[in-house]
């Protein structure tokens, strides 16, 4: 890591400093900072109520962090008022800014009133303003890559969870994000059909695209990550390169969480 | 039966033009109700789910008093109230009274009492749509209005329709109260041909047929729109 004075200078694509969130008087997240540049995988582990989904969704507004600095490439979050007030101050940034941010749910939340391919060309449309043709272009080409090409006319419901996680990352891919987030991308799935997601997922990260990746699956997250944090109580107990900190952990908690997931 | 079919026909002295205007009256009466009813319906909608609590108290009052009160009291109710408040306005700012047209003023007063419960039924289908849609809709960066109109409503639509249904059945059938304030729809129609050929039975029979033919036609309309909003949804069968 350089001189966190510095940090500003370096080209950190996604930089979040000091990031605290509480519900009501549950402070679940006590100051978390972290940052990824061009093509950094940074995967979040820990147990469930470590704060490790929250901070994602912080990441992206969908939830609003009570203090701390986000900036993506560089471009500071907006916000006004302080704690529990704290909202942001610019909707357009907010809107730019998710549309940057190419965001996979557990539970894929694809438009269930949309064809695959029309969800894979909806935010190309209504958000980035790319003619349909081209958008359908795009999305048609990264179907295929993701593996449903075949499946393009298809409803979401028809489809598998497997498959119906691949075309929400199709979707977010189609954005040309700055960063993914990824939400448990696998937690929802049937055991059979965790493989297929992971494979497109690592597909992804070997391309060089900078991900964020909140998982359970620790044998994955060591082997995409370039940095692994782990979560605990709301705070960073333990980072670094996933070689290191897998075979030689500094902390007992985080030790016996990888005994017990092994 | 010759006799019969003589007092229905089209031209008179037969009724049967009569009563076909009248059910084209109903139609339009019911139509522009129905569309009046769902804007405000939408409008209420939203701005329950949305508006500060002075706007959810007045749309809280509107959907509860016209929900309690029979529609027949409302109708007479609205309707003079509608036309005396309104030639109060206009004679206060220096103009004429005005006759309100029956169809105006039949379809402001049905539009009314429909606005309340398209209000709850869209309520309902709005909180009906699975949350984890809003939040891709936001994730990815639409605008508040995008993300309405583009996400939220056409999911709406699947859970409202079955609700909404109703609505247009009621609205037909609700038309018929207007006879009470002297509109001559199908109903009136009905009631003047039966009293002056006092041939009651038959024309009450041919009036209900009327209200059937249309209300099955809508339930075919009804069908072809639910399969086409429906099609993302695999059967439940």
């Amino acid at each position: 890591m350089t001189d966190p004075a510095s940090a500003s200078g370096t080209a950190a694509t996604l930089q979040v400093e000091d990031l605290h969130k509480s519900f009501g008087d549950l402070e679940v997240l006590k100051g978390v900072s972290m940052s990824a540049r061009e093509g950094d995988v940074v995967s979040l582990i820990g147990s469930s109520g470590s704060g490790k989904s929250t901070f994602l969704r912080c990441i992206n507004l969908l939830e609003l962090p009570t203090a701390g600095v986000i900036r993506l490439s560089g471009e500071e979050v907006k916000f006004k008022g302080s704690g529990p007030n704290r909202v942001p101050a610019d909707k357009k940034q907010v809107a730019r800014l998710r549309s940057q941010l190419g965001m996979v749910f557990q539970s894929f939340n694809l438009w269930q009133h949309m064809t695959v391919l029309q969800n894979v060309m909806e935010g190309q449309v209504q958000v980035l303003g790319v003619p349909k043709a081209e958008a359908r272009a795009r999305a048609e080409a990264i179907l295929e890559r993701v593996g449903l090409y075949d499946k393009r006319a298809q409803y979401p419901a028809f489809l598998s969870g497997g498959q119906q996680q691949r075309a929400a990352i199709a979707r977010a891919v189609a954005m040309e994000p700055k960063v993914m987030l990824f939400d448990e991308p696998t937690s929802a799935l049937d055991p059979e059909l965790v493989g297929e997601v992971l494979k497109v997922i690592r597909g992804l990260a070997e391309e060089g695209r900078t991900m964020i990746l909140v998982t359970h699956e620790m044998r994955f997250a060591r082997d995409v990550s370039s940095e692994v944090v782990y979560l605990h109580e709301g705070r960073v107990e333990e980072r670094g390169a996933p070689d290191e900190i897998f075979t030689h952990p500094k902390s007992e908690r985080f030790a016996a969480f990888i005994q017990n997931t092994h | 039966m010759e006799n019969a079919l003589e007092l229905l026909a089209l031209s008179p002295p037969g009724w049967g033009g009569n009563l076909l205007r009248g059910l084209w009256s109903t139609f339009q009466i019911a139509l522009g109700a129905y569309i009046l009813g769902l804007a405000l319906g939408l409008f209420g909608a939203f701005g329950k789910i949305y508006g500060g609590p002075v706007l959810r108290g007045v749309l809280t009052v509107y959907t509860t008093v016209i929900r309690a009160v029979p529609e027949l009291v409302l109708i007479l109710l609205l309707y003079y109230l509608g036309t005396d408040l309104l030639n109060m306005a206009l004679t206060s700012m220096g103009f004429e009274r005005m006759d309100i047209s029956g169809l105006w003023a039949g379809i402001y007063v049905i539009g009314f009492v429909q606005g309340a419960y398209s209000t709850e039924v869209l309520r309902g289908a709005f909180h009906a749509v699975p949350f984890g849609q809003i939040e891709a809709a936001r994730a990815i960066g639409m605008s508040a209005f995008t993300a309405h109109w583009r996400i939220i409503l056409p999911a709406m639509i699947p859970f409202a329709l079955p609700g909404l249904a109703n609505l247009w059945l009621i609205a037909t059938k609700e038309t018929a109260l207007l006879a009470v304030v002297g509109f001559s729809e199908l109903a009136l129609e009905t009631k003047q041909a039966a009293g002056a050929t006092k041939a009651y039975f038959m024309f009450y029979l041919a009036a209900g047929a009327l209200y059937l033919m249309l209300s099955l036609a809508s339930t075919g309309v009804f069908a072809l729109v639910e399969r086409r909003f429906r099609r993302g949804q695999p059967s439940q069968s």
